[in-house]
């Protein structure tokens, strides 16, 4: 069985929304610029509680942002 | 890119944390060098007074106080808000990775103290070691060597970011 990983957008989508600093977006959610560093590197798999601020910070649903598949 | 533009680079990437991480690890660095070499360079008449091991012990007690405060107060001075900030999960985790391994020291000097003071007491190989309060330094230097690795396995945990190994 092919083993499924965490991944996820907040790379691009901090691009998207006016080219966020990690260091804003790490603010944002109560997390070190190390962690925001580590979740986008899919080194870290956050809490559920900081996955959640993440999307809500991007105004969007939870799977738009971390998806649970296959790595490419 | 010149050296010094490299290193304010890398030191820009570094967070509080990670200086303050570094700086406990230099401190305790110094202070097992300052220990082993006192220890290795001593005579055995030094060895075998408790005067001069009480000093010693005191030494590096003041030593690490004293360079742990002038470090955190250079540290306090050159930051930003970072230092107000509590850690969050994935620091805590690392934190707790940091412990897990500084136990494992302990507990290895702690067992080759007794293990030495054993010896000692049953005078097995007692033409072969002669360094008195030997299981005490072992204690010590395992002691000092946990502190490193805490702070050690810290740092590289933190900048690799594999912490679920």
């Amino acid at each position: 069985m092919t083993e499924r990983v965490i991944i996820n957008s907040i790379r691009t989508l901090r691009f998207l929304n006016n080219e966020m600093t990690q260091k804003q977006l790490a603010e944002a959610i109560g997390v070190t610029r190390q962690t925001v560093m580590a979740i986008e590197a899919n080194k870290y798999s956050p809490s559920l509680e900081v996955a959640f601020k993440i999307a809500e910070v991007f105004s969007l649903p939870l799977e738009e942002v971390f998806q649970y598949k296959v790595p490419e | 890119m010149t050296r010094q533009q490299k290193f304010k680079e890398w030191l820009d990437s570094c967070s509080f944390r990670e200086v303050t991480l570094l700086v406990d690890l230099l401190v305790c660095g110094y202070l097992l060098f300052y220990y082993l070499r006192a220890v290795l360079l001593a005579s055995t008449a030094q060895l075998s007074d408790i005067n001069w091991l009480s000093g010693l012990l005191g030494n590096v007690i003041i030593y690490s106080i004293v360079l742990m405060i002038a470090s955190y107060i250079l540290l306090a001075l050159a930051s930003d808000k970072e230092l107000e900030q509590p850690m969050d999960v994935r620091e805590k985790q690392i934190n707790l990775i940091g412990y897990k391994y500084s136990a494992w020291i302990l507990q290895i000097g702690l067992g080759i103290g007794i293990f030495q003071y054993q010896i000692e007491a049953n005078q097995f190989f007692a033409d072969k070691i002669s360094m008195p309060f030997l299981p005490l330094h072992i204690m010590v230097v395992a002691f000092i060597l946990a502190e490193i690795v805490f702070y050690g396995v810290q740092l590289i945990k933190g900048r690799t970011g594999a912490i679920y190994d």
